[in-house]
């Protein structure tokens, strides 16, 4: 471990080196992520990047999906309840012994999966990974600190009404579902307050088992990671309740709220995330263009815009939208157009021209450069899969996908049942049935 | 003196206990014991930790007793409480808050 000692002293043996020419500079082997799956079902993977800040985290498969009606928003609590007392430390310890080595505990919540990141120097890893392991597998949830955490649930709930496009998307997935994927990410208003300790253990019991979870480090030896997941992490073992397959059923909500913009997503259902379909929607969803690739340009080469400037001359953004999950996707049009101007936004017709899988396998290469990126990487793969797959089998996969499959995915978008959900002024909107 | 056994001394030291609470009389008011404790800081914090039945009933006795001692008047003795009867409700709590009070008494010290 000599050498990591050395890094975070900024390699000032390797200056010193050079001057006295007496010991050789230790070199870096560029180093492979690794992969265990341990037999309670628990996957650990680490990649070495001899970064001097490492990140730890755990994964769980245990998103707003798997709410219960009886604990809708459950999900959003236990985001905000992490800091609280645990089994082995009380709040103020992790709070003040986490700041005291200059980390950071942070939570976030996808539909499928919660995730638990603590990031620090290398050197404190073990500090911060006892409080992970408390907070992921030993919560009390004291009623009173429960309690406190309301305000903080009003003001969560307030900032996401605050932004259409969150509206638009938890709407889209409330109309597109009939279950599971249409819980919402955000805790609805009638359950803020009556969310209690019981139901929040419940949920832990039943979906943080260690078959669901997966512990991911970015700067830490493999070694170290299994022991911590071998000692710490099954003390709940199995695979927890069995989630049901989510059910598709292509409604539409709207929502009124005046204004003079239209935000509206229109999509179908596409193909899961494990399926060959995924990545040729991945890369229809580049040639419909998602997002100006120039700063604060005019997002002139995506063929949705070319084809709805032709329908209308007033400010619109419009881009493809593409969500997969473990058993099924959604992939559509998501558009922003002034209130008078909606109809003629969503009646536009599109030809699909020759492909450019660069720029979806640009997008991807970009996303695993910066340390978060790369750990979301490793992470959903190591839970939904148990395996890691390198850039480089990414991007092959990315070039499998011939023009035939992208004619196909679009095919299956434009003749498969669809949902629908816009807010803002919709005096102008077309129903579903009317695009 | 001979000197006692242990189960005698246990059996002593519970006979001049329950004549202790029993002297002090707070149990024909029909309180208990953690209902007389003084509020200082640590304790109205363990008050309000109470969860909702036991605070409840904690508020029904104090009411009670306030009403009793305002008519000058103690209950019957067959609702008298019973020093086997007495629960200590409010002590898991009173020492879980002093325990986080020293916890952050100590980390400033540092």
């Amino acid at each position: 471990n000599i050498g990591l000692h050395y890094l975070s002293k900024r390699l000032y043996v390797t200056q010193a080196a050079r001057k006295a020419e007496v010991a050789e500079p230790f070199k870096f082997p560029p180093q492979e992520v690794q992969v265990t799956k341990l037999p309670s079902g628990l996957v650990i993977a680490s990649l070495e990047n001899y970064s001097p800040a490492s990140r730890i985290g755990v994964l769980v498969r245990a998103g707003s999906r798997y709410e219960t009606f009886d604990s809708l928003g459950v999900t959003h609590l236990l985001r905000l309840a992490s800091g609280l007392t645990t089994k082995g430390a009380s709040a103020f310890r992790i709070c003040h012994g986490i700041e005291a080595v200059g980390g950071c505990l942070s939570v976030s919540t996808t539909r499928e999966t919660m995730v638990y990141t603590v990031d620090c120097l290398r050197d404190h890893i073990d500090t911060v990974m006892e409080y992970l392991i408390n907070v992921t597998t030993a919560p009390e949830f004291r009623p009173w600190e429960v309690s406190e955490l309301t305000p903080r649930l009003k003001v969560d709930i307030a900032i996401a009404q605050q932004s259409p496009q969150i509206g638009v998307i938890e709407n889209l997935h409330a109309a597109a579902y009939k279950n599971t994927l249409s819980n919402s990410l955000y805790c609805p208003d009638y359950m803020v307050g009556k969310i209690t300790p019981d139901k929040m253990h419940t949920f832990v019991q039943n979906n943080f088992t260690s078959g669901r979870m997966a512990l991911v480090g970015l700067g830490v030896d493999h070694a170290v990671l299994k022991q911590v997941g071998e000692q710490f992490l099954n003390i709940r073992s199995g695979t927890g309740t069995i989630g049901s397959k989510a059910l598709f059923r292509g409604g539409e909500l709207r929502s009124q709220t005046g204004g003079s913009l239209v935000h509206a997503a229109v999509v179908a259902e596409s193909a899961a995330a494990s399926s060959a379909e995924a990545t040729a929607f991945g890369v229809l969803q580049h040639v419909l263009g998602a997002g100006p690739h120039i700063k604060r340009g005019t997002n002139s080469t995506s063929r949705l815009s070319q084809a709805i400037s032709k329908a209308t001359a007033q400010p619109f953004d419009a881009s493809a939208f593409n969500a997969t999950y473990s058993d099924t996707g959604l992939f559509g049009v998501y558009t922003i157009s002034q209130a008078d101007s909606a109809r003629d936004v969503s009646h536009f017709h599109y030809a699909v021209l020759p492909l450019s899988q660069t720029q979806l396998k640009a997008e991807y290469l970009m996303s695993v450069e910066n340390s978060e990126g790369l750990f979301d990487a490793i992470g959903t793969q190591a839970l939904s899969e148990g395996t890691y797959h390198s850039p480089e089998a990414i991007t092959q996969r990315i070039d499998a996908v011939s023009s035939n499959d992208v004619v196909n995915a679009a095919k299956k978008f434009m003749s498969g049942k669809k949902s629908m959900a816009c807010s803002g002024n919709l005096v102008n909107t077309p129903f579903m049935d009317e695009i | 003196m001979a000197s006692k056994t242990p189960a005698a001394t246990g059996r002593l030291l519970f006979t001049f206990k329950k004549w202790y609470y029993n002297a002090c009389g707070f149990n024909k008011l029909g309180l208990v014991r953690d209902d007389t404790v003084y509020e200082n800081t640590d304790v109205k914090e363990a008050i309000r930790r109470l969860p909702e039945p036991v605070y409840n009933d904690r508020m029904f006795r104090i009411r009670r007793a306030l009403d009793l001692s305002m008519k000058h008047q103690i209950l019957p003795k067959d609702q008298w409480t019973k020093y086997e009867e007495d629960v200590h409700y409010l002590q898991p709590y009173l020492k879980e808050v002093i325990r986080e009070r020293k916890e952050k008494e100590e980390w400033q010290r540092k």
